[in-house]
């Protein structure tokens, strides 16, 4: 090329690039950009857990900025949602991280397993980044660590409170486990057993596992039913395992009870075991009937205007959004100063919009963790019926 | 040496010693420090992985090793207290150990029952880990103190960085130095045909035990190195995701170029990184042009400058 | 005891099938096809399509999954495989082009089918209860009995059709089968199409048991490789032998080993290594695969 074309688009690129940013100015009238960032997966074996998240924040920035956007202090933004796919890779998840410190971001929701959030501690803390992980290990959020904040409810605050009701309301006295062999679900069976324990409930069956590309449970669940437990704990269990689990036991003869304490959805269950689930027992967010509010009804209704079809697990998944978003309104001087955040944190109350009646969005966790670093979020144990959640009972974390 | 090669050498240590980081400096870029650290330590295991095939067997278990060294470093600073520049060169030795009690069984395997059983041996590594109790189980190892001397740096990053540059120069180098000696000549041989190489006199079953635990030890350091970077480890740190990922490096770089490793390593994981903007079509992006670069160059990236000499000499 | 025998045949069946058409390849063309479990999940969710979303009969599901995935197959050979194949110089470099096709597989499904577990409707109900010895469910042993007479017609037809003696000629020698006047390039691609319909009619037949989401493709694969490896790489009854083997491996290891819960899976593979140690050809393989 010679020197005078090379001027000659070089000058071209220029005014097309000043043109563009100049139709983009008039267009969001002077809004200033928020950006969030997203780090988890959204591809491979656990895409659904990433992407039910990386939608529902999709899903309310578009609201959100439709309407104006958000306004913090005096200042009025869009949000931007910025997302890494770690492919559920811990070195992938730093590098994730790096790029969201890359771009300025100081909020990040993910990412979504154990080992990531672990891995990701150090460049977040270098980096002054607040992140939400969906990961139960305990040192994720207490002192000395900090920058951490749990997006959801801890399988050590759901499972005593289901085991409690069911011990009380069903009569369950035996409970066994099954999970499968990756961290995070041997973790949270290992925490279950401890509860049921706690209870007084007797554990029959506590070490059978199974690999997650396992096509027919009904080996791996043989040995579980003959030890006759009145109630089946899947521990961990992913989306895609649950229904051929529930369906494989039912079709062993299995009477008893089944839960598990992490999110399912209404439309696998029915796809894949169909009346087999009912009964089943899982926690949700504000996603039942009873409690729902308009807002949480336009927000399924736009995000499954957006991309085709609702995900249920973004019934919790939805609210690290709302709450970076409001604690920020709250003190506007922890837009780019993860300190003020924490700062505010400690007494943070805002209106839960999602959720019918008297509810607030606040942070919890000192009774797991000794310091408030967990999304309030309220724990609805939902029972699977033809199709559908029915709640069977809410319960609150502190 | 000839004259060229030093002209190249002495311009990729100026390139990854001095102009990286003057570059990172100026545009500011600062998260491509553990990207490019990752490459670095990436390229390492996968220097391993091509070693194997340099005797004829395709490895696609070097994601068992760097767990190994992993969980071996991370036990000896957390529970032994031992500093981490100690247990780092330790870790290459426990894996090389290891992989000559493994290897004296599985390298009298070959074609792709060699690389089956150690894509085996990832997952049997992975199960290990989940039940040992020393390794803590699903529970992985956590809240690893950063290595001394790192630890006080301004700039962690910077640090990690350099370390890993070395190593990935004094590895490359080894390589290098290995493949142009006798033991490397002989290597060759093993690949072309192991029975004539037998029959005139070469202990091939010492050789391969050399070069596959020379290759564990590349797989163990890198695997440490990870560990000091992210501070924990887990029994999914490294899994048979990236057991096959080291051994397409190799392929992409090219088989028959010692720093074939480090330039597929550099385009497979950067190239995935730097298609970060198009969003959800990240994957559908990143595999049309890995079929399209195989379409075009099946024998690997650097075959390019091959024929191109080739080209030259007609 | 009779349960354990029913859940391993079931899962051999199963198994052997996958594994039937990964071997094919191999077979004929010293490939590795590392996207053979993404052929295998394709093949579920276009049955999941036509039978559960367009309430077309289970059969057309099938059908339709058998000839999507022989097209993709033949497609696949032709445009990819056989170019990559003719210029590389080592023959394992293939292994990196299969493994960019699953990647894009992987892709392709995620975008058009989406990142949710996917089911279909039961196609019979009921269970077979047999004093509590033997519980079977209906739909379980049709798909069996459908997937092993999909295996007996597959050797059928290799056995005695004039294309299944090509391709068998093609698998034992190469050279001598060209020399014999075998059409090399066209019995390649016929039978890379046939792998992957294979494939493509487990997913569907699998469908209706197991549902299909987006991540059962590479654990597939690589359960299938461990079949092949079993029985020996490339040789027709060494993937059936594999497929039952690790099935009925699974199903006693399960129950006799229940006890030690984690470390099940843990034992059996560390023994499939040492059988491979000490038997590097598998079963029937040749030697060298």
């Amino acid at each position: 090329m010679k020197r005078r074309s090379i001027l000659k688009s070089v000058a071209a690129a220029a005014s097309a690039s000043a043109f563009i940013s100049v139709s983009s100015l008039a267009a969001w009238a002077a809004n200033d950009t928020l950006k969030i960032g997203f780090v988890g997966v959204t591809s491979g074996p656990a895409a659904a857990w990433g992407t039910s998240n990386v939608r529902s924040m999709q899903t309310r920035a578009a609201w959100l900025n439709e309407t104006g956007g958000v306004t913090i202090g005096d200042k009025t933004y869009d949000v931007e949602i910025v997302t890494f796919d770690d492919q559920k890779d811990p070195k992938r998840a730093i590098a994730g991280m790096e790029k969201m410190a890359q771009e300025g971001i100081h909020y990040v929701v993910g990412p979504n397993v154990d080992d990531g959030a672990a891995a990701v501690r150090p460049v977040a803390e270098q980096n002054g980044i607040i992140y939400f992980p969906y990961a139960f290990p305990k040192e994720l959020y207490a002192p000395p660590a900090g920058n951490a904040v749990l997006g959801m409810i801890a399988n050590y605050q759901s499972g005593p409170a289901i085991y409690k009701y069911l011990k009380e309301n069903k009569g369950v006295n035996k409970v066994a486990f099954v999970a499968a062999n990756e961290s995070d679900p041997l973790s949270q069976r290992d925490g279950g057993i401890t509860a049921a324990k706690a209870l007084g409930l007797e554990v029959v069956s506590d070490n059978v596992t199974y690999q997650v590309d396992t096509t027919d449970f009904t080996p791996v669940l043989t040995p579980v039913i003959q030890s006759m437990p009145d109630l089946l704990v899947l521990s961990g269990v992913a989306p895609a395992n649950a229904p051929q689990l529930i369906r494989s036991a039912r079709e062993l003869g299995y009477q008893g009870l089944i839960s598990t304490e992490t999110a399912q959805d209404a439309t696998v269950l029915q796809e894949g075991a169909g009346e087999l689930a009912n009964g089943f027992i899982s926690v949700g967010g504000a996603s039942t009937p009873e409690i729902a509010s308009d807002t949480m009804k336009e927000f399924v209704d736009r995000y499954t205007k957006m991309f085709g079809e609702y995900n249920d697990e973004s019934n919790t998944k939805v609210y690290a959004l709302e709450y970076i978003v409001e604690t920020l309104k709250a003190n506007p001087a922890a837009i780019d100063n993860v300190d003020e955040f924490k700062k505010t944190m400690d007494t943070f109350s805002a209106a839960n919009p999602y959720m019918k009646g008297d509810s607030h969005l606040k942070y919890v966790g000192t009774t797991s963790f000794g310091q408030k670093r967990q999304v309030f979020v309220p724990m609805v144990v939902n029972e699977f019926k033809d199709g559908k959640f029915e709640t069977l009972f809410i319960a609150e974390v502190d | 040496m000839k004259r060229n090669q030093i002209i190249g050498l002495a311009l990729f240590l100026f390139t990854v010693l001095v102009a990286v980081p003057l570059f990172i400096q100026a545009s500011g870029r600062w998260d491509f420090y553990y990207t490019l650290t990752s490459v670095a330590l990436l390229s390492i295991a996968s220097a391993g992985v091509w070693l194997t095939f340099y005797i004829g067997r395709i490895n696609i278990g070097q994601g068992a090793y760097a767990l190994a060294g992993g969980y071996f470093a991370a036990i000896m600073v957390t529970k032994a207290g031992l500093s981490f520049w100690l247990a780092l060169p330790l870790a290459g030795l426990f894996t090389a150990a290891v992989s000559v009690l493994i290897g004296l069984p599985i390298l009298r395997l070959r074609g792709v029952y060699f690389a089956m059983v150690t894509l085996v041996l990832t997952e049997v590594a992975r199960l290990t880990a989940l039940a040992l109790p020393v390794t803590n189980g699903a529970k992985g190892i956590t809240s690893i103190p950063l290595p001394s001397g790192i630890a006080s740096l301004s700039n962690v990053k910077l640090g990690f960085y350099y370390v890993a540059v070395a190593l990935m120069i004094i590895v490359f180098a080894a390589m290098y130095r290995l493949v142009n000696s006798r033991v490397g000549h002989l290597c060759r041989s093993l690949q072309q045909n192991e029975e004539l190489a037998s029959s005139i006199g070469v202990n091939i079953t010492y050789l391969r035990i050399i070069a596959y635990s020379i290759s564990s030890f590349f797989g163990g350091i890198a695997g440490a190195m990870f560990v000091a970077i992210s501070q924990s480890i887990y029994p999914s740190s490294f899994q048979v995701a990236d057991s096959v990922n080291f051994m397409l490096n190799c392929f992409l770089g090219g088989l028959g170029f010692v720093f074939g490793p480090m330039l597929g390593t550099l385009v497979l994981y950067f190239g995935w990184d730097l298609l970060f903007q198009t969003g959800k079509y990240q994957l559908l992006v990143y595999s049309s042009l890995l079929i399209l670069l195989m379409l075009v160059l099946p024998n690997g990236l650097l075959s390019i400058r091959l024929s191109s000499i080739l080209g030259g000499r007609k | 005891m009779e349960q354990i025998l029913a859940n391993g045949l079931y899962l051999g069946a199963q198994y052997a099938l996958i594994a039937l058409g990964l071997t094919l390849i191999f077979a004929l063309m010293n490939v590795l096809n590392f996207a053979h479990g993404q052929m295998y999940v394709l093949g579920g969710f276009v049955t999941y399509t036509v039978y559960a979303q367009l309430g077309l009969p289970f059969v057309a599901g099938l059908f339709a999954s058998a000839v999507t995935l022989a097209i993709i197959g033949a497609l696949i050979e032709y445009f990819l495989f056989r170019p990559v194949i003719r210029r590389s110089s080592r023959e394992e470099s293939t292994m990196l082009l299969a493994a960019g096709i699953a990647f894009f597989l992987d892709a392709v499904i995620l975008l058009v089918f989406g990142e949710k577990q996917r089911g279909v409707p039961k196609i019979i109900n009921g269970v077979l209860n047999w004093d509590f010895r033997l519980i079977m469910p209906y739909d379980r042993i049709l798909i069996g009995f459908l997937a092993i007479l999909s295996i007996v017609s597959f050797i059928l037809f290799m056995q005695y059709s004039k294309t299944g003696r090509a391709m068998r000629a093609l698998a034992q020698d190469r050279v001598a089968a060209q020399l014999q006047g075998v059409n090399v390039d066209r019995y390649s691609m016929i039978g890379f199409a046939l792998g992957a319909m294979l494939a493509g009619l487990v997913g569907g037949l699998l469908v209706t048991i197991t549902g299909v989401n987006l991540g059962m493709g590479g654990p597939t694969s690589i359960k299938a490789f461990m079949m092949v490896m079993i029985g020996g790489a490339g040789v027709i009854s060494g993937a059936i032998a594999g497929g039952f083997i690790l099935g009925m491996l699974e199903s006693i290891g399960l129950s006799v080993l229940s006890q030690y819960g984690d470390i099940t899976y843990l034992l059996i593979f560390a023994s499939l290594m040492v059988f491979l140690s000490i038997r590097p050809q598998g079963l029937m393989g040749k030697p060298w695969g």
